[in-house]
């Protein structure tokens, strides 16, 4: 299955919000929305949601009109939406139902999602009276239920403690292998980084960059070379002397590793030649990548 | 169809487990219950102070200023108060005010000449007819001293001047006499149940949208069902409220009130099965219309407290209407503001409810008010959906009329473009 935002333009009133968004998400894969905070993340979201209309532009699934009834889609929304006084079991077999399950299904769905986030014990309790990082299981449990083929997640980590985040990164990494497509919108890199094999950067209304991860991380200029070895110190000078001509900067990154910047990417089997020939006990020599972190603040700084 | 079921019966159930609602009601059934008693209590009480203290309590003290005969006075006096103690005296008036004031005349009649007289009476009460039957018994002494004096035997033209006139009424319609207090409540019923459930209708939307159920909400399934599911499930929570409160009320009625109460009053009580089937039909269709009004408007504000600014214009509409027919209920309930009411949706269910009652309402007139109630409940749930869909993501100031008009337009554009593309 494949999910496509194809030109996607929205306005409220005067301001134009989103400006020619259009992306692709796979079936098995995560794709990652990012952006700062207003950049057209949630609008985009809940455009693919139907919440409201785009004024230009389409979204598809395998290349026709999305029929959001047709599709299982969970849908887990930023402010997150659920009833505070309606006892957990009785809102999440309701909402299943409305997703399309049969009231015996939901029932076992919402039995089994209970304990898979070790909530049972809350099941015949009031929402209201969960700690907020509960809710948020609950409302995962409410976006997983109806075992969607699309999965839309808009800031699932924001409030988790680090074992419940772990809890849903195996979740979500489970829904993956099983063939979900997952759209997610976090802040918080590191598990973009983890779960998302593309990206998208959204940038005042304008998609910034998108493709995969590694693609993105392979267009930048690969000339830094990073080496971990006991023996930096020595390193240092020796390739200041041999490769003076085709280095254009040495220095320290942390204790034992030293970043070289050569004029040229194709210089890189040289320096491991001439590293290799000296006996120095090197145990790591790898290009030095762009973080995502770096490539977010990169295309999202105010005037880029 | 399926989403409006679940809806539905999510909503229904949540009503009826909801813990405000069931003390209400069972406050209300309590209070019927207890209010059943009072007749009997009131009969209780009455007839036991008559009997323990006979003729103790009522004494009435005369001052005859008027008559030579006293004897006449007396006698007149006692036939028109059997059941009281007629003493003629012979105190000054402020001694009979005092007594009357201590209680120790029931009142105090001061026959200053033939046809004039003074009432002394320690309460007036609005709803007294006293001075009507002391005239009477005045009047009748003034009668009986002016034949005797041209020599006309005063028993004999007693007979014919004080004959009794038995009659009788023959209804061809509808009695409104008997119906009046029937209708009244039944009236009043409406008007309070609409007002109620309209509120709950109007406070369970505003609640999904302050916690942002909604927006999990309108993605799962279609405003119109969602807005029909919602205002159908909590009507008929309504409405069980309704036969529970209403069936205890019968019930009580019937096995308690109905023995003790005299049978002008209980003839009262008892309306034909008819106008009860009228006040449902004409309850779901008010419940309807003002849910759907309710509903919509509820769905633009983001808080309770914008509530009242959004529904006060439908409140008023819908006061308004209970106040033109409770006010034409004692008049002509046939009135030409009252028809016209009566096809105008909004006013529709009450105003043809109080005539059908009240009056003889051709059965086509009734099809053709019940036809335009149904196809504007259809219209305006069209339009409520419409609404809510706008409201979901609407927050901050509750918008004026000419936007909210502005963005329905824009939508109605946007789902069409939508429709001819697919």
């Amino acid at each position: 299955m494949e999910l496509k935002a194809e030109n996607i333009f929205k306005s409220f009133g005067e301001k134009e919000v989103l400006k020619d968004i259009s992306f692709t998400a796979h079936s098995g894969t995560a794709l990652g929305l990012l952006g700062r905070n207003g950049a057209g993340k949630t609008s985009t979201i809940r455009i693919i949601m139907g919440v409201f209309f785009p004024d230009k532009g389409r979204v598809l699934v395998d290349g026709k009109q999305i029929n959001r009834n047709d599709i299982r889609i969970g849908y887990m929304p930023e402010e997150r939406g659920l009833y505070p006084k309606i006892k957990i079991c009785d809102q999440l077999v309701y909402l299943a139902q409305l997703r399309g399950m049969s009231s015996k299904e939901a029932q076992k769905a919402c039995d089994k999602w209970l304990e898979r986030m070790s909530m049972s014990e809350y099941r015949n309790k009031k929402l209201e009276t969960l700690s907020k990082g509960n809710q948020q299981k609950i409302q995962l449990a409410a976006t997983l239920m109806c075992n969607p083929q699309i999965i839309i997640l808009d800031e699932p980590f924001s409030g988790l403690d680090p074992v419940n985040a772990m809890l849903l990164k195996d979740v979500i990494k489970e829904m993956i292998a099983g063939g979900a497509v997952v759209l997610f919108s976090s802040h918080q890199m590191n598990y973009i980084e983890e779960f998302c094999e593309s990206i998208a950067i959204i940038n005042q209304g304008k998609i910034a960059v998108d493709g995969k991860i590694n693609d993105i991380k392979r267009s930048y200029p690969r000339d830094r070379i990073a080496v971990t070895s006991r023996d930096v110190e020595k390193i240092s000078p020796f390739v200041l002397q041999k490769m003076s001509d085709d280095i254009t900067d040495v220095k320290n990154d942390g204790e034992n590793t030293v970043i070289i910047k050569m004029k040229s990417p194709d210089l890189k089997s040289r320096l491991f030649a001439e590293l290799s020939s000296q006996d120095f006990d090197i145990d790591c020599f790898k290009v030095c990548e762009p973080s995502l972190n770096d490539i977010f603040v990169q295309y999202t700084e105010v005037g880029v | 169809m399926k989403h409006i079921l679940q809806v539905l019966k999510f909503e229904y159930l949540n009503c009826i487990k909801n813990k405000a609602f069931i003390i209400t009601t069972i406050i209300l059934m309590l209070l019927i219950l207890g209010t059943s008693f009072v007749p009997a209590i009131i009969m209780d009480m009455q007839s036991s102070e008559s009997e323990e203290t006979p003729g103790e309590m009522n004494i009435i003290g005369i001052i005859n200023n008027a008559y030579d005969d006293s004897d006449l006075v007396t006698k007149t006096f006692e036939k028109y108060y059997p059941h009281s103690v007629v003493q003629l005296t012979d105190e000054s008036i402020d001694d009979v005010k005092t007594k009357v004031n201590d209680s120790q005349y029931t009142f105090g009649v001061v026959l200053n000449s033939p046809i004039s007289f003074t009432y002394v009476t320690k309460n007036n009460s609005l709803m007294s007819e006293e001075t009507m039957t002391i005239a009477e018994a005045a009047k009748s002494i003034y009668r009986a001293v002016n034949f005797e004096k041209f020599g006309v035997d005063h028993e004999r033209t007693a007979a014919i001047l004080d004959a009794p006139v038995i009659y009788d009424t023959v209804t061809t319609g509808t009695d409104q006499t008997k119906n009046y207090f029937s209708t009244y409540i039944l009236v009043m019923i409406l008007y309070m149940a609409i007002v109620m459930y309209g509120q709950m209708v109007s406070q369970s939307v505003v609640t999904e949208k302050n916690t942002r159920a909604m927006e999990m909400l309108i993605t799962c399934a279609k405003p119109t069902h969602l807005m029909f599911g919602k205002v159908i499930g909590s009507g008929l929570a309504g409405l069980t409220q309704l036969v529970v409160i209403i069936g205890t009320a019968l019930v009580s009625v019937k096995t308690i009130s109905m023995k003790s109460l005299p049978e002008g009053l209980s003839d009262m009580l008892t309306m034909p099965v008819s106008t009860v089937i009228y006040a449902l039909v004409f309850f779901i269709t008010a419940y309807f219309i003002y849910a759907f009004l309710l509903g919509s408007l509820s769905s633009l504000a983001s808080r309770s407290e914008d509530l009242n600014t959004l529904t006060t214009p439908v409140m008023m509409i819908f006061v308004v209407a209970f106040m033109i027919v409770v006010m034409s209920m004692t008049n002509d309930i046939n009135n030409t503001l009252m028809i016209v009411c009566s096809y105008i949706p909004f006013t529709a269910p009450i105003a043809m409810f109080a005539r059908i009652a009240l009056s003889d309402v051709a059965f086509y007139e009734i099809i053709i008010s019940i036809i335009i109630q149904l196809v504007s409940i259809y219209l305006l749930g069209m339009l409520a959906a419409a609404i809510y869909r706008i409201g979901v993501l609407m927050y901050g100031n509750p918008p004026k009329f000419n936007e909210i008009i502005k963005l329905l337009k824009e939508q109605h554009k946007t789902n069409k473009a939508i429709k001819s593309k697919q």
